[in-house]
């Protein structure tokens, strides 16, 4: 559905994009993934015709978005990272606006309005002006406003970004539903650990580079380098902390008070090896916690040395 | 002893003890604009043009020294009156423009309730943005003052005119700068602030002086000195002060007719008060609004103040307020339309026409009783007023369109739309077509109202709408242009107001000064032909007054400036003129439009 093809961005003699290819496919929820200054606003804006590419290009739904700049516009609903607000008028009104800039017909449009404002539980709120809004509520106004035009494709900046936890859980459960009416999502953020549940495909950008992209398992996968299993021994510690190290499976261990934590190389279910090597030894296991990295630590690890 | 006394002659000429931290940031700030270099670099290019344009006439001259050294002397009169009073009207207006968005920018971006949060007083955060922005214009006096003292050297011009006029050019602008701050604490939109103060100046130099003479000889005229209230009246008026101050340097006799002497000093004292004064009220206003704002109630606040001292109960739905109205035919017209000129209501709007129609009912009672509704002075006068509110108006409203968009940064969702350029910019332009459109009716209703009691001929109907349109969709396409063009509000309407006053008065100014040093007018006498104001003054003067409404068309009399030889006082040369100006503007007005267009999608961010 959305495809960039060495895309490339300067700004002056700052580069924010370079070569970057990407492939979203159709019904995708994709979550694009980056530290500040990654790039991932430059990429949407680009995508969605607000900026042109230095070199390169970029296609949704087959349609090269520097030619058919209206028709890609009519296809793709965008949400800026700020929002921008129409201090002046109400939220009725506002959503009545864009309906009518998309060119929506005057009869059609009350309903419209009243289906995205029940969609995104705003009903109440459609005689109160745009500023008197709550973070939240503006933010959840701003996917209201993109799904006016029932646009193909929704390139969402960060659209959770400044909301509680409930309001998270509640865009989460919103964008899932979009995804039902099989609309193709591109949304971005700095924290893998929020896209991880409702992402298909993730990309991970870096200084303007694509360092990842694949689904959520690959990444888990590949950030799965190093499992961690914590080990607590019943009796001579020291002894277990010598066998353990012996092992070739074993990058590291340390202890750390009672207990000994081990990092193993490859995620290859080593724990069975722990186990046997220790009642081999003659020690008595009290526990055997193997540990996920966290996909937050692993993020980190993945970027880590590229930006300081 | 000696640290002691070098730090504290320091403290007192470093003005940060008056303005503290908010100064300095703003002069930080300001010097990374680059508007401010490319005002800065206008100013004196402008300047160094008269200059240089009148010593290059002036060296033509050949012939016997006396005659040289006495030409000198009218040359350099005649460059100094120009300068000051191009710098006088000039740093006016810059400074209602640099001001018009002082308070409302920390408002709006929500940093006005940050700042009430450190020790910063409001004393501090008024004074720091006024002395900011002054400091900028007051560097623009400061490039004017070695031209001027260059060439003063040609002789004729006494450093007190000089010092004088820099004074009065001063308080102006302080009390101008000020007038815009005090305004900019309640409105958010740039636009409003600008207009508000443009027009509370006009009230104030120009309505209240004329009706108060008007109304104390018609109807009072028991008052033995109108010279004496005349005087009164004028005081607190720089441009009569500049003008008197002028008048005494040229023919020093004059001076001693007024009562109350309108000497510069006083003027400038009660200027300095006035000034002051609104500061102290903005003080105490910006605490009120900086506090709301802290507490997040800034909206309900402005919005809803009255109707919360009418009934307490309604607290319940705080940003509910009003109708909800359905967006009808362009959206981008609607939108324009939804925004009220003037922030408030449609009744307020209406309240506020009907006040200005009675006011102008008014005007005409004491202009009836003075028998003079049926001069074509008076004619003139009135249509005059209007073509320049018109032209004020479509300046700042034309300019303000998309940069406000970008302010509130709006403008990216909107190219977002599927909405083509085509449809914004057209939309954007009868939008602001629509908003000027009051002033327009208006003059509308003034001449047929003058045209049915026979007071004005009725062709002046077709002229007028000659004139009005090149004036629309000139300014209105050069605006966009400069509203595409530019990020900020205060820029691009600084930008179109220097393009009319450039077209309209400097190049004018310029070729005046050339024509009174070698008493050749033709170049000027076929430019100024195009000149909205004189366009005005001659259709008006040609149809208006008694004598002129039922008069034949041929027998109609215009009185163009024509260049020698020719003779177009004719109606039909009249129309010719007119419909070629039209079209010359015309077609610069779509260009210009045109160009917005091709800009509209660059450099968004
Ligand atoms: N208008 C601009 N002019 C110059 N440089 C820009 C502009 N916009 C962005 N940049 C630069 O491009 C790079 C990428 O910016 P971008 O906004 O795309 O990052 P981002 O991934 O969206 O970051 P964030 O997570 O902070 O929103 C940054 O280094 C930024 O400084
Ligand atoms: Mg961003």
């Amino acid at each position: 559905m959305i495809e960039t093809k060495r895309l490339t961005k300067h700004y002056g003699n700052l580069t924010a994009l370079v070569d970057l290819d990407l492939v979203i496919e159709a019904g995708d929820i994709f979550g694009f993934i980056g530290p500040n200054g990654a790039g991932k606003t430059t990429t949407m804006r680009i995508l969605v015709t607000l900026l042109e590419p230095s070199s390169g290009q970029a296609f949704i739904d087959g349609l090269d978005i520097t030619k058919k700049g209206k028709e890609v516009r009519r296809m793709v609903g965008y949400m800026p990272d700020f929002m921008g607000i129409y201090d002046d008028l109400k939220v009725f009104e506002y959503l009545e606006f864009f309906a009518a800039a998309f060119s929506i017909e005057h009869k059609k449009r009350k309903s419209i309005v009243e289906g995205v404002l029940e969609l995104t539980d705003l009903q109440s709120k459609g005689s109160f002006t745009v500023d008197s809004l709550s973070r939240g509520m503006q933010q959840r106004l701003g996917l209201a406003r993109v799904l006016i035009h029932d646009p193909k494709v929704l390139v969402l900046d960060e659209p959770a970004s400044g909301l509680d936890p409930r309001a998270r859980i509640e865009i989460r459960e919103l964008l899932r539903e979009l995804k039902r009416m099989g609309k193709t999502i591109m949304i971005s953020s700095h924290i893998l650990s929020e896209l991880e549940e409702i992402c298909d495909h993730i990309g991970i950008i870096e200084q303007g580079r694509l360092v990842f992209s694949g689904t959520m398992e690959e990444i888990r996968q590949r950030m799965g380098v190093q499992s961690k299993v914590r080990v607590q021994v019943a009796n001579n510690q020291q002894r277990a902390i010598e066998l353990l190290s012996a092992l070739p499976e074993v990058q590291d261990v340390q202890s750390t008070g009672r207990y000994i934590a081990v990092t193993l190389d490859k995620d290859q279910n080593t724990d069975g090896i722990i186990a046997r090597v220790l009642v081999n030894g003659d020690i008595d296991i009290v526990s055997l916690e193997p540990q996920q990295v966290k996909l937050d630590e692993a993020f980190l690890q993945l970027t880590k040395g590229i930006v300081h | 002893m000696n640290i002691g006394l070098s730090k504290s002659v320091r403290y007192i000429l470093k003005p940060s003890w008056l303005t503290g931290p908010i100064f300095d940031k703003e002069l930080r700030v300001s010097s990374r604009r680059r508007r401010n270099y490319v005002l800065r670099s206008a100013y004196l290019a402008i300047l160094t043009v008269f200059v240089v344009l009148v010593w290059h006439t002036m060296v033509r001259f050949q012939g016997a020294a006396a005659y040289r050294i006495s030409q000198m002397s009218v040359a350099g009169l005649a460059i100094i009156t120009t300068i000051i009073m191009f710098q006088f009207v000039a740093t006016q207006l810059i400074a209602v423009v640099m001001l018009s968005t002082s308070i409302s920018d920390e408002i709006y971006n929500r940093t006005l309730g940050v700042l009430m949060t450190t020790p910063i007083n409001s004393f501090q955060i008024v004074m720091g943005k006024l002395f900011s922005k002054l400091l900028q214009i007051i560097l623009l006096l400061a490039i004017s003052l070695p031209l001027l003292a260059t060439v003063r050297v040609f002789g004729g011009v006494p450093w007190n005119y000089v010092i004088s006029s820099v004074c009065i050019t001063l308080t102006a602008v302080i009390f101008a700068g000020v007038l815009s701050l005090y305004f900019s604490i309640s409105a958010r939109r740039a636009y409003v602030v600008i207009l508000k103060t443009l027009f509370t100046l006009g009230i104030i130099y120009l309505f209240i002086p004329i009706m108060v003479v008007l109304v104390s000889q018609s109807f009072v005229p028991t008052i033995r000195q109108p010279l004496m209230l005349f005087s009164i009246v004028m005081l607190p008026n720089p441009f009569v002060v500049m003008q008197f101050n002028t008048a005494a340097m040229m023919s020093p006799g004059a001076v001693g007719i007024m009562p109350i002497p309108l000497s510069w000093p006083i003027h400038c004292v009660v200027m300095l008060g006035a000034s002051v004064f609104l500061l102290a009220w903005s003080m105490r206003i910006v605490r009120r609004v900086a506090l709301r704002q802290a507490t997040g109630q800034l909206d309900l606040a402005t919005k809803n103040r009255k109707k919360k001292k009418l009934s307490l109960k309604t607290t319940k739905s705080e940003g509910q307020s009003g109708l909800i109205r359905r967006v009808k035919g362009s959206p981008v017209v609607w939108k324009e339309l939804r925004a009220p000129i003037i922030q408030g209501s449609r009744k307020k709007n209406i309240i506020g026409l009907a006040i200005t129609i009675i006011a102008l009912l008014i005007t005409y009672a004491v202009n009836m009783k003075e028998k003079l509704l049926d001069e074509d002075f008076t004619h003139i006068a009135y249509t005059l007023v209007f073509v320049i509110i018109g032209l004020i108006t479509n300046i700042v409203l034309s300019a303000t369109t998309i940069t406000t968009e970008k302010e509130t940064r709006s403008w990216p969702i909107l190219l977002a739309t599927s909405m083509s350029d085509w449809q914004i910019l057209i939309g954007k332009a009868v939008g602001v077509f629509r908003r000027c459109l009051p002033i327009w009716l208006l003059l509308a209703g003034h001449l047929i109202l003058f045209i049915t009691v026979r007071y004005i001929h009725p062709i002046a109907v077709v002229h007028l709408a000659i004139l009005v349109t090149w004036i629309v969709v000139f300014l209105s396409g050069s605006g966009l242009y400069f509203s595409a063009r530019l990020k900020r509000t205060t820029s691009a309407v600084v930008a179109n107001f220097a393009l009319a006053l450039t077209l309209w008065a400097v190049i004018p100014l310029l070729l005046g000064l050339v024509a009174t040093i070698t008493y050749e007018s033709d170049i000027l006498e076929a430019y100024i032909l195009t000149n909205p104001v004189v366009q005005t003054v001659v259709i008006m003067d040609g149809a208006g007054g008694s004598h002129n409404a039922t008069r034949n068309l041929s027998r109609l009399n215009y009185e163009w400036p024509s260049p020698s030889g020719s003779n177009w006082n004719s109606i039909r040369s009249t129309t010719s003129i007119l419909f070629i100006t039209m079209l010359i503007y015309m077609s610069m007005g779509l260009l210009f439009a045109w160009r917005a267009k091709c800009r509209f999608r660059r450099n968004i961010f």
